[in-house]
């Protein structure tokens, strides 16, 4: 008798579900605008709010913010104002898909941006070539644009860019043989692939390649192999609080190589973690960190000072380069849509988005193309050395 | 009388599955839904051990991977049959579970949840550097849809129908083998090993047997998995996942599969409540996000201090009492 | 291979070993006294590094800073022990297993919601250069890590060997019951064996921060190496689990440089494995009871 009872409870349950599952057709967002005068322009915003890497989605969240405030006050895009519907991918797969689907297919959103991890914008991949939405990643991983999806953009500086930079520029300053340490994380592993392609184009011989893992507490062991292989520089690719250590535990060790790294170590976290060890480190990324290396007086340079400045006041803190990344992808769409004639579907969308030519952004100047989806050269980056225990430009 | 009420029940279950992608197109819902039905078919094979056998496992997630790796593998990698990919995967986590459990034999309690720890990690090592197979930490993506008989199942709606259904068949079979002798005995081995022994139990080869089924059954969630969503990380399968997954058979109970079951579903829901409560400000959502590990953490330890049972308890508490209403 | 070079090895192994022993001790002191494996060991080390940082950003002095983390983080024990682990204790294993990763999963992610995502640091205790011995170099925090792991292990030894709650602590650990006719309040022993372990995993966390910077994610594999080394030595005995601790530290140093630094954490994984299956009590250890 009681099964029975039991079942009843289920299906009325199950009847609930659907009836709210049918109800919920999208519609009654909650973001409307005062001067709504034409339908908004819906975008979808897939970022990691939580998870290990929530400390991406918050910066970037931020810049969006700000972003879709100003240009609404401005009037909005074509007369429609733009309407964000952010999703939280918790910095896991299946939920990064599970958003895309929603934004897609309950939402409608006319644009993806996102996701911050380079896993979590493939696992969304299948969804938008089958609903044939444009989606412009701030993930770095060159997978994203190196599996080239005719849907799928970029904004970060890929290792494929900035490791031969980096290379180049340990080769100028005069080390031949170098040392490199990179961790088993996907920006780590991402990175290695392309040293080792990319050396001897650079003038640069590998003379020892050590891997850590993302938690480990001393590199001592690491170094000591390196140091014994008599490296003129260490270069190091990694991501996360585990490169200040290894700067630390090189100092310690007397190694007095130079130390070299990119885009990872771009953070203020990693000189106040390697503090002393941190001086004199060279990295190569992109401009926004120090402005002047855009030129001053030049359209860069007002772009990326304006939001700097602009963000800073909002906030009270710097941008880091996430927010800059998603600046640059909230960027790029408005200026695809300002040029999208007639309605604005994701189809024409995501030609205007492959027609940018030379628009310019935080990260660079973006100029995409049917084979190059991430926009971005060399030309967008600088070496930076660390001086007094901030960024200054290297010579 | 008894016996065609439970056949009634199990055919109100099917009509219900069967029903929801005929009443609904949402193809967010359906997703959510599919995500769900996997995880049932994961928590019914680690009730099988945890509830019954009363062996802990902190190693699940690494055999799901198994078989979502395997079955992407064979599929994608070797252009084989999808049928093909889901045995490979399925078999290859019951093997998985068989040479993690024999010398595991001797361990119990904490040193049983220390080795499987230490496979899971192990494990995700091997996914993250096994890269001519598994794609490294980028992910292997491309994943073929199901595919049986040159029917392919590409829409939300045909995913979903394999899923549960398949679903529904393993929990009608976990169901058969707790109700059967393997179940009376491994309810022994709960209580107490050496009363088991003592009654002719083959305590070794019942836990290996158990063991090997649920990762088995992990398995064959894992390759559903890795067809539905077309795209499979390392990141999906660590440590964190397998003590999600304990948490919920935790909190579904022990001695139960109706509890655990319950405790997948709503769990599993919990971060996707927007799918099935549309009016739900986004708030909530981020809400329930970012404070899933509390949430997870916070229920288990309240379930095990204050209703030690579990779900799986409070449904027995609730129908004993009814029943004892009835008689009297 | 120069004898300066392989020595240097050894002190790198030596000093992710000491890391390891101190946790490994704050497993060994709860396991000492209630036979059960505390999941959330990982978590105190976390917590010591994390409210130390906290505490020292408040402006006080370091020494006060750390100070305030390990009582801090004792305080956390003491309750996680009294709230969550009393109302059960003598239920199996399985059920203490649970609440422990419950509240490692718990105090992990309040971290983060209460001190943020980002890693943050501790000046050294005394800072300089590394000393040179011999054409090795030592740096002066890895000094303050065997300093700390000695001391640690002496005293808890002699907490164990010299005095009437130690005494207590080791009854408790034989029986329950037993320990409760001959008079012994075996909730306070518990208890205190709580806090204890938690002043020791902070300790711990906060000695490391200045060489590795702390988060809120920083427990799990603090606690898992710790685990690994305690079983490595022998559950229940601190000399044991030290010389565990700086058994899985060489053999990690000495698999990057004889072998591959992608796998150390594989092979570290494998050996904790093989003992085990093989010799449950550790290389040291002597089989005991467990609670079941």
């Amino acid at each position: 008798m009681k099964r029975t009872r039991v079942i009843l409870v289920l299906l009325t349950i199950v009847a609930l579900l659907w009836a709210l599952g049918c109800a919920g057709k999208p519609g009654e967002d909650e973001s409307s605008l005062p001067e709504a005068s034409a339908e908004p322009y819906r975008i979808g915003v897939v970022i990691s709010l939580s998870g290990t890497y929530a400390g991406l989605g918050g910066p970037e969240q931020k810049a969006i913010d700000m972003e879709v405030a100003r240009i609404n006050a401005e009037g909005g895009v074509n007369g429609h104002p733009i309407e964000i519907v952010y999703e939280d991918d918790a910095t896991d797969a299946a939920k990064a898909q599970a958003a895309v689907v929603r934004l897609i297919d309950e939402v409608g959103v006319i644009a993806v941006l996102g996701a911050s991890g380079t896993g979590q914008t493939m696992a969304m991949r299948a969804d938008i070539e089958r609903a044939g939405v444009p989606q412009i990643s701030m993930a770095g991983g060159s997978a994203v644009t190196a599996q080239l999806s005719e849907w799928v953009f970029q904004t970060p500086w890929p290792n494929r860019i900035v490791v031969p930079f980096v290379l180049k520029a340990m080769a100028a300053d005069g080390y031949k043989n170098i040392a490199v340490i990179s961790d088993t994380g996907g920006y780590g592993v991402d990175g290695h692939d392309v040293i080792v392609k990319s050396a001897a184009d650079a003038g640069v011989t590998i003379v020892a390649d050590e891997t850590y893992n993302p938690g480990d507490a001393d590199m001592t062991a690491q170094l000591t192999k390196m140091r014994g292989a008599n490296p003129d520089a260490v270069l190091v690719w990694a991501a996360g609080k585990e490169a200040a250590t290894i700067a630390k535990n090189a100092r310690q060790l007397n190694m007095t190589q130079p130390i070299y790294g990119g885009s990872g170590i771009a953070r203020l976290e990693f000189i106040s973690g390697a503090g002393e060890a941190a001086e004199g480190v060279k990295l190569g990324t992109g401009k926004i960190l120090v402005p002047e290396a855009y030129g001053e007086g030049t359209e860069e340079y007002e772009v990326a000072t304006s939001f700097i400045d602009r963000y800073t006041e909002e906030y009270g803190e710097a941008p880091d380069i996430f927010a800059g990344h998603a600046y640059d992808a909230f960027g790029l769409v408005v200026d695809a849509l300002g040029r999208v004639e007639g309605e604005a579907t994701p189809a024409a969308l995501r030609d205007a988005i492959e027609a940018t030519d030379g628009w310019i952004g935080v990260g660079g100047t973006f100029s995409y193309s049917a084979e190059d989806h991430n926009g971005l050269t060399e030309d967008d980056l600088v070496m930076y050395v660390i001086e007094g225990g901030t960024w200054k430009l290297a010579e | 009388m008894k016996r065609s009420m439970g056949v009634a029940a199990w055919m109100a279950l099917v009509a219900v599955i069967g029903a929801v992608p005929l009443l609904t197109d949402d193809r967010y819902l359906l997703k959510v839904l599919v995500f769900v039905g996997i995880n049932v078919i994961i928590v019914s094979g680690l009730a099988l051990l945890f509830g019954y056998a009363g062996q802990i496992s902190l190693g699940h997630a690494a055999f799901v991977g198994i078989g979502a790796y395997a079955s992407a593998y064979v599929t994608s990698g070797l252009g084989l049959p999808w049928l093909v990919g889901v045995l490979a995967g399925t078999t290859l986590a019951a093997i998985g579970g068989l040479l993690l459990a024999m010398p595991s034999l001797r361990l119990r309690g904490h040193y049983l949840a220390m080795a499987t720890l230490g496979f899971n990690e192990i494990m995700y090592v091997i996914f993250r550097e096994a890269r001519a197979v598994t794609g490294g930490n980028d992910g292997l993506s491309g994943i073929p849809f199901p595919e049986v008989l040159g029917v392919r199942m590409d829409t939300p709606a045909s995913i979903y129908l394999l899923v549960w259904g398949t679903a529904l068949v393993v929990v009608f079979l976990v169901a058969n083998i707790v109700r059967g002798r393997p179940g009376r005995a491994m309810r022994g081995l709960h209580g107490s090993e050496i009363g088991a022994l003592a009654c002719g139990v083959d305590v070794a080869r019942l836990k290996i047997r158990t063991f090997a089924v649920s990762a088995g059954l992990a398995g064959l969630a894992g390759t559903l998995y890795a067809h539905a969503v077309g795209f499979v990380a390392p990141s999906t399968f660590s440590l964190e996942q397998s003590v999600v997954l304990l948490a919920i058979v935790v909190v579904g109970g022990t001695g139960s599969l109706a509890g655990p079951v319950i405790a997948s579903i709503a769990l599993t829901l919990l971060p996707y409540a927007d799918a099935l409560i549309p009016g739900l400000g986004k708030d909530v959502i981020a809400f329930l996000q970012d404070w899933e590990a509390d949430i997870y953490g916070i229920a288990m330890i309240v379930v095990v201090v204050l209703a030690p049972k579990g779900i799986g308890g409070l449904i027995r508490a609730a129908r004993s009492r009814s029943r004892a209403e009835e008689t009297g | 291979m120069g004898s300066a070079e392989l020595l240097q090895y050894v002190v790198a192994g030596f000093k992710s070993g000491a890391i390891y022993a101190l946790v490994a001790l704050g497993f060994t002191l709860v396991y000492g006294s209630t036979g059960i494996i505390n999941f959330a060991q990982g978590e105190f080390f976390m917590l010591g590094g994390v409210l130390s940082v906290f505490y020292y950003r408040l402006g006080l002095p370091l020494l006060l800073a750390a100070l305030a983390g390990v009582v801090t983080t004792a305080g956390v024990g003491l309750a996680f022990e009294r709230l969550a682990l009393r109302p059960r204790r003598d239920a199996g294993a399985l059920v203490l297993i649970i609440i422990t990763i419950g509240g490692s999963m718990v105090m992990k992610s309040l971290t983060r919601h209460i001190f943020g995502p980002d890693e943050a640091t501790l000046p050294e205790f005394t800072p300089g250069p590394s000393i040179a011995f011999g054409g090795v170099a030592i740096e002066r925090q890895a000094l303050w890590l065997w300093g700390l792991t000695i001391v640690a292990v002496l005293a808890l030894t002699w907490l164990y060997r010299k005095t009437r709650f130690g005494r207590a602590m080791r009854a408790c650990s034989l029986s329950h019951d037993a320990a409760r006719l001959m008079g012994i309040d075996t909730a306070r022993v518990v208890m205190v064996s709580f806090g204890l372990a938690a002043a020791l995993g902070a300790l711990a966390g906060l000695a490391v921060t200045p060489l590795t910077q702390t988060a809120w994610d920083v427990g799990a594999t603090a606690g898992m190496k710790g685990f690994a080394a305690a079983i490595l030595g022998g559950l229940g005995n601190p000399v044991a689990s030290v010389i565990g601790g700086l058994v899985l530290g060489l053999l990690e140093s000495l698999s990057v440089a004889f072998l591959s630094s992608t796998y150390k954490d594989a092979i570290a994984l494998i050996v904790l494995l093989i003992v085990l299956f093989l010799r449950p009590q550790g290389l040291i250890g002597r089989a005991r009871r467990e609670k079941v």
